[in-house]
C-alpha cells in the first residue's frame, strides 16, 4: 500500500531517536497500514477487537499504577507491575496526546504468559489500531495479548 | 515541429524561474517582520528579530521557559500568559490546552506562538533567574545497577543561584542513531551552598533517549549545557516535624534538602523513609545514617517491600505506610516531602491525610 505524505511524517515520528531511543517500527519494512492491516485480520480471527485488548490492558496498568509499589495480583493470576519513570512521551500520530513514561509487565499464572507494554501502547493499540512493527521493544503479538489479558 | 516544443519548453521554465524568484522576493518582504518587542509582566521590555517562536525568541535573550520537548508542541512545559499579540490560538496548542485555558484564551504554548508584531506576555518572576550554563563532567558514581550520580563543574566564573528541591534540565547531545538533542528534567541532589558545581542522580530508562546518552555515552570530562533552576517542590520555612519519602532517583532532591538543612542547623524533627524493592534498589545508605550523627533528632529508614532471601535484610519490610504511625507525633504540626513515582505519592499522601496531615502540609514532586 502506497504511504501518503501524512503516512511518511507518522512513520519519520516513529524512527529511531524522534520519541524513543529505537522507535516503534523495528525492522518491520511494511507500511503502517498493512502492519495494521495485518494485526486487524489477526484480532478477527481471534474475535477480539483492539478497543477490547486496549481496554483491559488499561485495567491492569490502572490497578497495579495505584499501588505503592507499583505491583499487585488480580483475580488469583494476574501478576500486574507497573513501573513509572519522570516525563511523558508524545504520540507519533502527533494529535497532541502525552503519556506517562510506564511500562506493565503482566504475567497470567495460569498459562505462564508474560507481556510487557507502555501507557502509549495502550492508546496506540485503541486510538490507532498500532501494535508497533515487528523487532521494535514494545511490539507485542496480538496472539500473546490475548492469551494473557484474558 | 521540434523547435515548437523547444519554445515551449523554454517559455514554461522561464514561467517557473520568474514565479520562484517572485515567491523567494514575497518570502523575503512580506515574513520580515522586523524587530518586535516583547513586554514581560509590564516591567521589561525586550526587542527580538520578528518571525521566531515566543519561547526561542526569549531564549535568545537568556530568559528560559520551560520545555522538554524542544519546541514541538507536545510537553506544554512553556505555558504563558499572551495578553496581546499571540494571535489566535493554534490548532497545535488546542489538544494540550484545558478547557479553562481554551475559555480564558491567553494561556498559550510559547514554542507555538510566533513573534511577529509588538506582544505582551506575564511570566512568574523566578523564571528570570533561570539560565544556561555550560559545565564538563567532573564525576561519574555507579550509585546501583541503573543509578548514576553524575557531578559537573560550571564553566569557570559561572554560579547557579538554586534552592534545595530544585531541578535543571539536562541538553542531551546527537549520538549512535539519534539526530537530535532533547532536553530532560532532573533534580538536583547537591546542595544550593556549593554554586560553581551541582550533582544530578540520573536512574537508566529503557528506550529513554537522555538516560541512554547519559549511561551509555556520557564521561569525566565532557562538556555538556544545562538550564535551571526550575520547580518549586522546596522546603518551607517552619518548625514543623518533617517527613520525607522517596523512591529510586527521588533520593535527588531530598538529599539536597538534607545536606542544605545540615548547614542550616536544622533542628526540626525528621523521619526520612525510603522505599525500595531489595537491597539491590538502596544507595547511598551509609550517607543518608549519617545524619543521625548530624541532626538533634533525624532518623533514616529504609522500607524494603520485596527483598530478596539472599539479601539477609533485617530492616523494615512490606509497605512505608504503617511506619508513619511511629513517625508522627503530632500531625498537625508536621509536613510531609515527598518524590517518586505517581502511585507511591498517591498512596503515601492518602496514608498521611489518614494519620491527620493536612493535604496543604504534603508537598511533592510526582514523576507523573
Amino acid at each position: 500500500m502506497k504511504e501518503t505524505s501524512k503516512d511518511i511524517r507518522i512513520r519519520n515520528r516513529m524512527m529511531p531517536g524522534a520519541i524513543t531511543l529505537n522507535g516503534f517500527i523495528g525492522k518491520d519494512k511494511r507500511s503502517i497500514a498493512d502492519i495494521i492491516a495485518a494485526d486487524e485480520n489477526t484480532l478477527q480471527t481471534l474475535q477480539k477487537t483492539p478497543e477490547e485488548i486496549a481496554d483491559r490492558m488499561q485495567y491492569f496498568t490502572d490497578a497495579s499504577f495505584s499501588t505503592f509499589a507499583g505491583n499487585i495480583t488480580l483475580d488469583d493470576i494476574y501478576d500486574v507491575e507497573t513501573e513509572v519513570t519522570r516525563g511523558k512521551l508524545s504520540c507519533p500520530y502527533a494529535h497532541g496526546g502525552q503519556f506517562r513514561k510506564s511500562v506493565t509487565k503482566l504475567t497470567n499464572t495460569s498459562n505462564n504468559v508474560t507481556v510487557t507494554w507502555t501507557a502509549l501502547n495502550i492508546h496506540l493499540i485503541k486510538d490507532h489500531h498500532f501494535f508497533e512493527g515487528k523487532g521494535s521493544t514494545y511490539r507485542t503479538e496480538p496472539e500473546n495479548l490475548v492469551k494473557a489479558l484474558f | 515541429m521540434f523547435i515548437t516544443i523547444l519554445k515551449d519548453v523554454a517559455l514554461l521554465s522561464a514561467i517557473g524561474v520568474t514565479l520562484a524568484i517572485i515567491m523567494v522576493l514575497a518570502q523575503r518582504w512580506l515574513s520580515n517582520y522586523g524587530d518586535c518587542t516583547i513586554d514581560i509582566n509590564g516591567k521589561r521590555e525586550i526587542t527580538v528579530v520578528g518571525g521566531n517562536s515566543l519561547l526561542s525568541s526569549l531564549a535568545d535573550k537568556q530568559i528560559f521557559l520551560p520545555s522538554a520537548c524542544g519546541g514541538r508542541g507536545t510537553c506544554a512545559a512553556c505555558k504563558c500568559k499572551v495578553e496581546s499579540g499571540g494571535g489566535p490560538i493554534l490548532p497545535t496548542e488546542k489538544p494540550v490546552l484545558s478547557a479553562a485555558e481554551l475559555a480564558a484564551g491567553d494561556i498559550r504554548l510559547a514554542c507555538q506562538v510566533k513573534v511577529k508584531s509588538a506582544i505582551k506576555i506575564e511570566i512568574p518572576s523566578s523564571i528570570f533567574n533561570i539560565r544556561r550554563f555550560n559545565a564538563v563532567v567532573s564525576e561519574i558514581i555507579d550509585y546501583t545497577y541503573d543509578t548514576k550520580g553524575i557531578s559537573f563543574k560550571l564553566s569557570e566564573g559561572e554560579k547557579i543561584d538554586f534552592q534545595a528541591g530544585q531541578y535543571v534540565q539536562l541538553d542531551s547531545q546527537p549520538y549512535k542513531g539519534v539526530k537530535q538533542k532533547v532536553s530532560r528534567a532532573y533534580s538536583i541532589s547537591s546542595k544550593p551552598e556549593i554554586s560553581d558545581s551541582l550533582q544530578l542522580i540520573i536512574r537508566y530508562v529503557p528506550e529513554g533517549i537522555c538516560t541512554t546518552w547519559v549511561h551509555q555515552c556520557l564521561k569525566v570530562g565532557d562538556k555538556i549545557t544545562l538550564t535551571g533552576p526550575y520547580g518549586d517542590f522546596l522546603i518551607k520555612d517552619t518548625d514543623a516535624d518533617m517527613i520525607f519519602v522517596a523512591g529510586g532517583s527521588g533520593k535527588a532532591p531530598i538529599k539536597a534538602m538534607l545536606e542544605h538543612l545540615a548547614v542550616a542547623g536544622c533542628t526540626r524533627k525528621m523521619t526520612y523513609f525510603f522505599g525500595a524493592k531489595s537491597t539491590k534498589d538502596l544507595y547511598l545508605t551509609e550517607e543518608m545514617h549519617s545524619f543521625e550523627n548530624v541532626f538533634p533528632d533525624f532518623k533514616y529508614e529504609p522500607v524494603l517491600s520485596h527483598p530478596d532471601a539472599t539479601d539477609n535484610w533485617t530492616g523494615k519490610t512490606g509497605y512505608i505506610m504503617p511506619y508513619f504511625k511511629d513517625a508522627i507525633r503530632d500531625p498537625k504540626n508536621t509536613e510531609a516531602y515527598l518524590c517518586g513515582s505517581p502511585g507511591m505519592i498517591s498512596a503515601v499522601s492518602k496514608s498521611l491525610m489518614e494519620y491527620g496531615l493536612a493535604k496543604d502540609k504534603i508537598y511533592y514532586d510526582s514523576f507523573g
